[in-house]
């Protein structure tokens, strides 16, 4: 990258505050025209546990996370304890001296920031919070940032208690003139910009991305990590006349968005992987009835409750495999934000002209972590296409029968709208004739049953027309294809920079179509690979078996990760390494100091040494 | 020859549905017979009428009656939610759904629950045998304490009063009716057309097949020795011009969402079905002596529905064109400001 970048890590516990330093930071350095990346690991507590949110900062938008901080803000002393080691040689550390000290000596070149919080805002000793906006202020000044910037955004978060801006902007200058006069910039210096950039997450634009395609019902039961599209749905109900509703359980979810589905509107719904668990009957009953539904699957660790923070690429097969029977379904994973936000209309355009049920899997990364996005680069214009559905404005009623199920060249058969004149049938979750009636009670009709599912079934052969096949990013005849598919784009994207950097050539290949897959143009692409590596976030390569078991191709090697935390660039780097020595599977396990089970914070010895080594051996 | 109109011109054989499969005697053919009369009688235009279902005998019959109404067979239990998404997209549509004691009470209790908190406008059926029909036989949570299968087999559960539940949760309709009460059951049915909210309407039907020998209280015969009527229902529609006289104090009159009148002719102990309270004492009473209390066990004809407590737009969703469905390029940014 030619722009410098600087990656900031803030630390706490639950309760100490760290989403919303965190937030103010991002906010603020956006307001300065540069981008953002930001990825919270964090427990399913309400107070207490450890959160670590790391913030890479670039005028060139980050793609992930990174995985080197520069600097640590410590809000509490486990995190002083525990990422301290993390940092090299010119990085710094902030902290509260008045509650912190560190407890082990720095890695060589590393400044400690000790602020004074209690003498740099005496007025406000009593509030705890002041040690965050004072440490946000000088970390400000240490990127070679303003301070007007971090000022407005205070006066905006707060603009209805104009008290609480004023102490907030106070302390925040405190702590940005205490680093002026006290502590040593950060090496790497960021230039303000004039881009504008806005920050959400993947959830936030998920929601968006669907509502300005033209949902008009979603319903969910609250559940991590996708709880944050019902709160926005919720909070923009009114205004874009949305009818948002939280229900007793997935169950009811799905089934009421196919209810709603069915009469006519486009209707979302969105969940993890527990509540597509209950939703699976449903899916196969859209399967079955023929009623578009939009499923989004963000994806957490699991199986079962899990890891419910943590993220993960494992319900593949669980997509592939909802509900009973064959039936077709579409799956579609989002590989960045920007997809995040077109790939709801993508997603009811398909449902409504295949009439099949589509699940969105994202995953916890990508629908939570904080991001800037260039809104003017976002195509709200979507196109709508509600493939063959037949309202009051455009049917003709021929004289004869309506056959809502009718046996077509396409396997598509118009839908009318329920409730359309002369145009009534029944939806049966029984197999049904063209016309809706049961099939089912009839004594053995092989050929009726069979055709109604080669009906079904045509109606896929078209799909792979709507969808751009994917294509290889960076140069033919590389030595490696990196292959991934959904969120790991973006660390992929830089993992294969680096590889080449390093002389390793390698370019990459993202899947975001996984059903029904386009065979011939990946076949096309990886069987002139000459060494195919998949990555992907999971234990048992579901998608190199999807792979496998669409295309017969087979790959030199794999990497994955199924630790909870998201793959860093260097792990990949890294793992590609051990796949040219000889090796065919890496399972990457994120060995920072903050993850180590042996981490013996309140005890002293040897182990800064040893951590030091071992976060450097992935 | 042609028959008699109702009010919107059509023949009481617009309302049929197609020759029932069902058994020879079963009660649920009975209840589409009367649901049949209902909708005739109270000239329901057939296609704005849904009719839903979850799984089982019950949920069957919609075939058998207003064969030119839309149709949803949901699976087994979940027709609630399927029947709310659905009112919620296109509320101008009339619902009625049909269930069984084994559809709402097992295995769509959890949606059953919710949907009576709604108050969603719907006329919720349960064609109530205690027993599952299509498995053959086998008990079902509606079953009485007590209550014994052909085989000899003993239900040991006590049963779930789909009627004391509705009105602990909110329903403001809640009545129970007997298959072979003819007058009864349409009266109530047409009331619940006239009703604006969740009618939950239990109809005792006897499964003819596996539970209507001695020892069963859901035969014909037990039903017949144990009917309980909490008074004497006669229904007036809006557009029927008839005034009904009756002595002061013996007589409830209710003034339904649409204007027609309900007239509740009080028996022996002047039951008052506006009394919540009274209503969950009088069916437990009635369970204790092992009797069914019939007629309108509830009612709260006032309260809003569902879709009125929304703030939606008020035409249906479902029809809104596609230049109203996409806010478009303004309105995000002023979304996205926010996020600035």
């Amino acid at each position: 990258m030619n722009q410098p970048d600087v990656t900031i890590g803030i630390g706490g516990a639950a309760g100490d505050g760290v989403a919303s330093a965190g937030n103010t930071l991002a906010v603020s350095v956006a307001r300065q025209g540069q981008a953002v990346f930001a990825y919270n690991s964090y427990q399913s507590v309400i107070r207490g546990g450890h959160s670590w949110l790391r913030l890479r900062i670039s005028a060139k938008k980050p793609l992930n996370h990174g995985d080197q901080v520069d600097a640590v803000i410590a809000l509490n002393q486990d995190t002083l304890d525990r990422h301290l080691q993390e940092l090299q040689a010119g990085g710094l550390v902030l902290y509260n001296s008045a509650k912190l000290k560190p407890r082990y000596e720095p890695p060589k070149g590393v400044q400690l920031c000790p602020l004074p919080v209690p003498q740099l805002t005496p007025a406000y000793e009593k509030l705890p919070v002041m040690q965050n906006t004072v440490a946000v202020g000088a970390a400000m000044h240490l990127m070679g940032l303003d301070f007007e910037g971090l000022a407005s955004v205070l006066e905006s978060t707060f603009a209805k208690k104009p008290q609480v801006v004023k102490v907030n902007v106070e302390a925040a200058k405190a702590g940005f003139d205490y680093a002026a006069a006290h502590f040593q910039p950060l090496p790497k210096q960021l230039q303000k910009t004039s881009r504008k950039w806005a920050l959400m997450t993947g959830n936030e634009l998920m929601a968006m991305g669907a509502a300005f395609a033209g949902c008009k019902f979603y319903c969910a039961y609250p559940m991590s990590p996708a709880t944050h599209i019902l709160e926005w749905f919720a909070g923009h109900a009114k205004e874009l006349g949305i009818c948002v509703r939280q229900v007793e359980d997935e169950i009811s979810v799905v089934n009421m968005s196919i209810g709603a589905g069915h009469m006519g509107v486009r209707s979302m719904c969105a969940t993890s992987g527990g509540g597509l668990a209950l939703m699976t009957e449903a899916i196969g009953m859209a399967g079955m009835i023929e009623t578009p539904v939009v499923v989004v699957n963000v994806m957490r660790a699991g199986p079962s409750t899990g890891v419910p923070t943590k993220t993960e690429q494992a319900d593949l097969n669980q997509a592939f495999g909802a509900s009973q029977g064959d039936f077709p379904r579409i799956v579609i994973a989002p590989l960045s934000m920007h997809d995040c936000f077109r790939t709801p209309a993508l997603a009811f355009n398909l449902a409504e002209r295949y009439q099949c049920p589509v699940i969105i899997l994202a995953d916890l990364l990508m629908c939570e972590d904080n991001e800037t996005v260039d809104t003017s680069l976002l195509d709200v214009d979507f196109t709508i296409d509600r493939g063959e559905l037949m309202t009051e404005a455009n049917a003709q009623f021929d004289g004869k029968p309506y056959l809502r199920y009718e046996d077509t060249p396409s396997g598509i058969s118009p839908r009318a709208m329920p409730g359309l004149p002369n145009h009534l049938y029944v939806s049966g979750t029984d197999e049904h004739d063209e016309d809706g009636v049961l099939l089912s009670d009839v004594f053995t009709d092989p050929v009726r049953r069979k055709k109604m599912v080669d009906k079904r079934a045509r109606k896929m052969d078209t799909v792979l027309d709507h969808v751009p096949a994917p294509t290889l990013e960076g140069a033919v005849g590389a030595e490696l294809t990196l292959v991934g598919w959904g969120s790991t784009w973006g660390v992929l994207v830089e993992a294969v920079e680096r590889l080449n950097q390093e002389g390793i050539s390698a370019n990459h290949l993202q899947i975001n179509l996984l059903v029904p897959f386009h065979v011939k143009a990946v076949t096309d692409i990886l069987s002139r690979s000459k060494n195919i590596v998949i990555v992907e976030n999971n234990f048992s390569g579901q998608f190199a078996r999807h792979l496998r078991a669409e295309t017969g191709l087979v790959a030199r090697g794999h990497i994955r990760k199924y630790d909870g935390e998201p793959f860093e660039p260097k792990h990949i780097v890294a793992g590609v390494k051990e796949i040219l020595a000889g090796k065919d599977l890496v399972n990457v396990l994120s060995t920072e100091p903050g993850w180590r089970t042996d981490h013996p914070t309140g005890t002293s010895g040897d182990w800064a040494g040893r951590l030091v080594g071992a976060a450097r051996s992935v | 020859m042609a028959g008699k109109t109702n009010r919107i011109g059509l023949e009481a054989v617009s309302y049929r549905g197609s020759k029932t499969t069902l058994c020879a005697g079963c009660g649920h053919n009975a209840i589409s017979e009367r649901i049949v009369d209902a909708f005739f009688e109270m000239g329901i235009e057939p296609s704005r009428v849904v009719k839903l279902s979850g799984i089982g005998c019950s949920s069957k019959s919609p075939a058998y009656f207003l064969g030119s109404a839309h149709g949803f067979n949901a699976v087994h239990g979940r027709m609630p939610s399927v029947g709310t998404g659905a009112l919620l997209a296109n509320g101008t549509l009339i619902a009625i759904g049909i269930s069984g004691d084994g559809d709402t009470g097992a295995i769509g209790i959890g949606q059953f629950v919710h949907l009576m908190r709604r108050n969603l406008p719907i006329i919720y059926i349960i064609e109530d045998n205690g027993c599952y029909g299509l498995t053959k036989g086998q008990f079902s949570p509606t079953a009485d304490l007590g209550s014994r299968l052909k085989t000899g087999v003993v239900n040991d559960l006590p049963p779930i009063d789909t009627c004391a539940l509705a009105i602990e949760l909110g329903a403001t309709f809640v009545a129970r009716s007997f298959s072979g009460d003819k007058k009864q059951l349409l009266a109530i049915l047409k009331a619940a057309l006239a009703h604006r909210g969740t009618v939950m309407l239990d109809v005792i039907s006897p499964c003819v097949t596996f539970n209507d020998h001695e020892g069963s209280t859901k035969s014909y015969a037990y039903v017949k020795d144990h009917d309980d009527p909490l008074e004497e229902v006669s229904f007036v529609p809006f557009f029927e011009d008839i005034s009904v006289d009756y002595a002061p104090g013996t007589t409830q009159e209710v003034t339904m969402h649409d204007g027609s009148k309900l007239y509740l002719k009080k028996l022996e102990d002047g039951y008052d079905p506006t009394d919540k309270i009274a209503a969950l004492k009088r069916l437990h009473e009635t369970q204790r002596r092992g009797e069914f209390a019939t007629g309108i066990v509830y009612i709260e004809p006032d309260r809003d529905d569902f879709l009125e407590q929304l703030n939606t737009v008020d035409e249906p969703l479902a029809f809104l064109p596609l230049e109203r469905v996409r806010p478009g390029r303004e309105a995000l940014e002023e979304i996205m400001e926010s996020l600035r």
